[in-house]
């Protein structure tokens, strides 16, 4: 009786987890079948089609049309970029308002850290208006800026926590050593601070990684557009042929989805700490 | 473990930016291929000096002073068909004549054409833009003195239609070049009505019954990008043109003017549109599709007709779309109301769109020679024609060929039979703040969710 | 020691590149805002100080009012749809061992790390109600199918529904992550007196894991707010504004009525409700923890 119970119990659960996982999944293959057709083939009533020929030609189009490998290359670029300083800036300025004795710190690390509360696009006026003035429009820094100023909050939040859990007595000895700040915060404290980086440099990534609201305001020539625009902008150039549509969104997808089915476990981890 | 977690990351990133980075040489990177021309041009321009290239179009021969970067913003993404391919191949015979000058073009959607032009305005326009003859975009972007003023006397020979440069003049001074003669017009399959035996109505009473044969046969009677507001705002200026007549533009200046919009004329044209959309004419969801999903409704066969401008004409030469479907295209102007003061040849045209130069711009004179070479007869206008693109601004006479497709035939004589043209769409006649109001309270009028008065009301308020 | 960690110049040279950035990047667009919040600025031309009549305007706009509603509507459809189905599914997960419950999570996942862009995009085409997947799943349970999913009175439901599937993995890794966290001794003990998977769920895993779905209901709430990018390319506020966000309506007004200085208003008006929000879910939860 408590066994075949057992069984309904596990049959039940495998039902909804592989229910939630077609929902979560099915639009995406379809997105990939439909992009292998051609683009009448998508007038049918059936859920996926089975193309009449595989049309890879679909995707060599989105390839160099969409400008993918440019594109790629600045997101990747920009991203990295705006991982590195958010986690040195937040290191350094989290060390100095966790440790570091002077009056000023509690109201600091409180202004850094609420730039969180603020919603981003509420900045997209004033920030044009302000890039424009300087002439920073359609340059790195219009990216790069607002990028670490709306992911450093998070960051300023994270490090607190991991350096306000760190012992003091390495630091302690260090001091006896003879250690200046500065090497105390790079060498001693740094590589301690690992796995919070990691955290840190994911949360970053995974905020920035897809952004295409700034991009679209502040930029104008492809020189620094990113990812994201192989979309925005393919659509218009091919807006009568659905497959080819089809094939751009695929294929801008695909880093971030292979990235992450190959460093999953690590990720998962990080969002788990950073949250 | 932690250490292995930072390691395989930093591997990750280093390989792929260095994948992105060997494929970036390769060519397909704009910026790369930008910084490679520009030095080979550096190397040219040192040899001569006079001033635009000949006709030689070699790319070699340099010429005058430096190098030049033009910036062009345009609203047509697509740069393979019709409109935009006539831009591009206008741009790439500059470059090869002009081996100094790079155009370099950032393309965007309409909406997101506006959107951003307005962005810009704010400072500093690209060098040469494309803008509408229209007050609701050209009235603010004139009066903060953003784009440069051109001398109408060069143009003498341009062969530009009588009245076509009016909508981009402001205190008598020109400011930007018209590009088409627009036509609101009904797309349909010709090849369709015959199957079935449909006709092309005569009255909207004629155009409802049609419409319920066709949905009758399981067939979206009229495709309409109600998505976007425009189109649905051009629609009903087309209907409220058939109901007014020749005081159309009277009537709307005056309601604008006044804030207020219950004259009997408006109020009629829009419970027609009303009751068009009562009665099923558009495809389920037109209010929220997009201009691309409700052509290719169109051009896939899954609607007999297309309510759009003479701009989409190039329908029929786009070999994206199958022949059987391109070569069956045809078009009729919106059928007359009965008891209305406009005639079957009293049709909503205007010239809309057009291009002009950023005021601010650093090669400004250098821009304004390439409009010019834009707007030279046989660029724009004999390529447009070429490329089935409706009509011209500019007289396209010397150019019929007489393989005309039958689509440009029908609109061209649409356009000469013409007893009077409308002018501006009703929503391009106000501010910008009408215009915003009027494309998205048009949806909600038409979808039943806000009635009659009102729409008229809040569009009204908009005004003030 | 202590002469070490108080040196001036040396704290001020950490802080200093964190302050320039919130400086530049944060509080000088927020008082660029104010400033032109007052005025009737269109983006061009000259600027004049209107006092507060952008705000009162905005008090009579209903579109504003649409946005916030549409804001509270996306809060309450995450907090009593989304959530629940993660906590559940989190729960389920948490009892399967072994690889695949680590390919389960990971599937789970995916939709979330790909770009609104495509998400956007791809959710148009499947609210197509002519060639669009949920039509064609509609006919398949011989439904006639042409659905409207955009249409006034769907739309926000389809912008909901677009959302929560994009953001369920993240909810889910979250819940499941504190579910992990729970002593294992607990459900043991739980298993021993023979209580239900039900019983356990909502006497032990529920209670245990309350900090989490506070964490997960600010959060939520503060998204819903935010919510600008998949509307924008979905939907565009539209039709006639029903499915209109914040966000999105000041950049509207903004760069499309040419009304700049409005837009900022909106965007003053926009920051404070933010900021309230937060602060205030912060101290509801702060004073039942501390109850």
């Amino acid at each position: 009786m408590k066994e075949n119970n057992m069984k309904i119990g596990k049959i039940i659960l495998w039902i909804v987890l592989v229910l939630v996982a077609v929902i979560q999944l099915f639009p995406l293959i379809w997105l990939v079948d439909f992009s292998l057709g051609s683009s009448n083939e998508m007038f049918t009533n059936g859920l996926l089609i089975i193309p009449e020929k595989i049309r890879w030609d679909n995707y060599v189009k989105a390839f160099v049309d969409g400008n993918f490998l440019h594109y790629l290359r600045n997101s990747v670029l920009i991203n990295t970029m705006a991982v590195v300083l958010v986690v040195i800036i937040s290191i350094m300025a989290a060390f100095a308002c966790q440790r570091m004795k002077w009056k000023l710190s509690g109201l600091v690390s409180t202004l850094l850290v609420m730039g969180m509360m603020i919603p981003i696009h509420a900045t997209l006026l004033p920030n044009y208006k302000i890039y424009s003035t300087l002439h920073l429009t359609d340059t790195l820094w219009a990216l790069l800026i607002p990028y670490v100023a709306f992911s450093l909050p998070q960051g300023m939040f994270l490090m607190t926590g991991f350096i306000q859990s760190l012992p003091k007595e390495l630091e302690e000895a260090a001091v006896m050593d003879g250690c200046g700040i500065y090497r105390i915060v790079f060498q001693i404290v740094t590589p301690l601070l690992k796995p919070s980086i990691a955290t840190v440099a994911i949360m970053t990534f995974l905020n920035n990684w897809n952004e295409f609201m700034m991009a679209s305001t502040y930029l104008s020539t492809p020189t620094w557009k990113t990812l994201p625009f192989s979309v925005l902008e393919f659509t218009g150039e091919y807006s009568s042929n659905y497959a080819v549509q089809f094939a751009v969104m695929a294929l801008t997808a695909a880093p971030a989805v292979i990235v992450y089915v190959i460093l999953n476990k690590h990720i998962t981890k990080g969002v788990a700490m950073g949250r | 473990m932690k250490k292995k977690v930072l390691a395989t990351l930093l591997t990750a990133a280093m390989t792929a930016s260095m994948f992105a980075g060997c494929g970036g040489d390769k060519g397909s990177a704009p910026a790369s291929a930008d910084t490679s021309s520009v030095a080979e041009e550096e190397a040219d321009s040192k040899t001569d000096d006079s001033g635009a290239a000949k006709d030689d179009a070699a790319a070699d021969a340099g010429s005058a002073g430096g190098d030049v970067t033009i910036k062009l913003f345009s609203n047509l993404p697509d740069r393979k068909n019709g409109q935009g391919l006539v831009e591009q191949t206008i741009i790439d015979e500059y470059m090869a004549e002009n081996a100094n000058v790079t155009i370099e073009v950032e393309a965007l959607d309409e909406e997101a054409y506006k959107t951003k032009f307005k962005a810009y305005a704010m400072n500093g326009m690209p060098d040469v833009v494309s803008i509408w003859g229209q007050p609701a975009f050209l009235d603010e972007v004139l009066d903060a003195g953003v784009l440069a003023e051109l001398n109408e006397e060069d143009y003498v020979d341009y062969g530009f239609i009588a009245g076509s440069l009016e909508g981009f003049k402001k205190d008598g001074k020109l400011y930007g070049l018209p590009r088409n003669t627009d036509i609101m017009l009904f797309y349909y399959n010709q090849k369709m009505f015959d199957d079935n035996g449909w006709k092309v109505p005569a009255t909207t009473d004629d155009l409802l019954s049609l419409c319920e044969d066709i949905q009758a046969a399981g067939i979206t009677p009229v495709a309409m990008d109600g998505g976007d507001g425009w189109p649905m705002a051009c629609f009903l200026t087309d209907i409220l043109v058939k109901v007014s007549g020749i005081s159309y533009a009277d009537i709307v200046s005056n309601a604008i003017a006044t804030g207020d919009f219950t004259a009997p004329e408006i109020k009629q044209a829009t419970e027609i549109l009303v009751k068009f959309a009562d009665a099923g004419m558009f495809q389920v969801g037109y209010d929220s599709q997009d201009y691309g999903t409700t052509m290719n409704l169109f051009t896939n066969g899954q609607a007999a007709m297309y309510c759009m401008g003479s701009w989409d004409a190039s329908m029929a030469l786009n070999e994206d779309i199958a022949p059987e479907i391109r070569d069956n295209i045809r078009a009729f102007t919106m059928p007359t109301v009965s008891g209305g003061k406009g005639g079957a040849n009293d049709i909503a045209a205007w010239n809309g769109g057009g291009y002009a130069v950023s005021a601010s711009s650093e090669v400004r004179e250098e821009a304004i020679k390439f409009l010019n070479y834009m707007y030279q007869p046989d660029k724009l206008s004999k390529y447009g024609w070429e490329n089935g693109v409706g009509m011209s601004a500019q007289d396209q006479t010397p150019y019929l060929t007489g393989s005309e497709t039958e689509l440009q035939k029908q609109i061209m004589d649409i356009l000469k039979n013409a007893t009077s043209v409308s002018g501006t769409p009703i929503n391009d006649c106000g501010p910008s703040a009408f215009k915003t109001a009027i494309e998205s309270e048009i949806q909600g009028v038409s979808n039943g969710s806000t009635s009659v008065d009102d729409f008229l009301a809040a569009i009204g308020a908009a005004c003030k | 020691m202590k002469k070490l960690y108080s040196n001036k110049p040396v704290i001020f040279s950490l802080v200093l590149p964190g302050i320039l950035v919130f400086l530049f990047a944060v509080l000088a667009p927020i008082c660029l805002s104010v400033y032109y919040g007052f005025t009737d600025y269109s983006g061009m031309g000259e600027a004049r100080l209107i006092g507060f009549s952008n705000y009162i305007d905005l008090f009579h706009d209903s579109a504003f009012g649409k946005s916030l509603q549409n804001s509270l509507l996306l809060a309450v459809g995450f907090i009593c749809i989304q959530h629940p189905l993660a906590i559940i599914v989190a729960a389920v997960l948490d009892k399967l061992q072994g690889k695949a419950e680590g390919i389960f999570r990971c599937i789970y996942f995916i939709p979330n790390v790909i770009s609104v862009a495509v998400i956007a995009y791809l959710w148009k085409f499947i609210y197509n109600p002519d060639f669009g997947l949920l039509n064609n799943i509609a006919k398949a349970f011989r439904h006639p199918g042409k659905i409207n999913w955009l249409s006034q009175q769907n739309a926000i439901w389809s912008v909901l529904l677009v959302l929560i599937w994009h953001g369920f993995g993240w909810g889910m890794l979250i819940y499941y992550t504190g579910i992990k966290n729970i002593d294992p001794v607990l459900y043991e003990a739980a298993s021993i007196d023979g209580a239900s998977w039900w019983t356990t769920f909502f006497r032990i895993t529920l209670p245990l894991m309350k900090p989490v779905i506070q964490i997960n209901v600010t959060m939520a709430v503060i998204s819903a707010l935010k919510q600008m990018e998949t509307v924008y390319l979905l939907t565009n506020g539209g039709p006639n504004n029903s499915t209109q966000f914040a966000a999105n309506y000041l950049y509207q007004q903004a760069f499309k009525a040419f009304k700049y200085g409005y837009g900022n208003a909106i965007g003053v008006v926009f920051i404070i409700i933010c900021v309230l929000a937060t602060v205030a879910l912060n101290t509801i939860f702060r004073d039942k923890q501390e109850a």
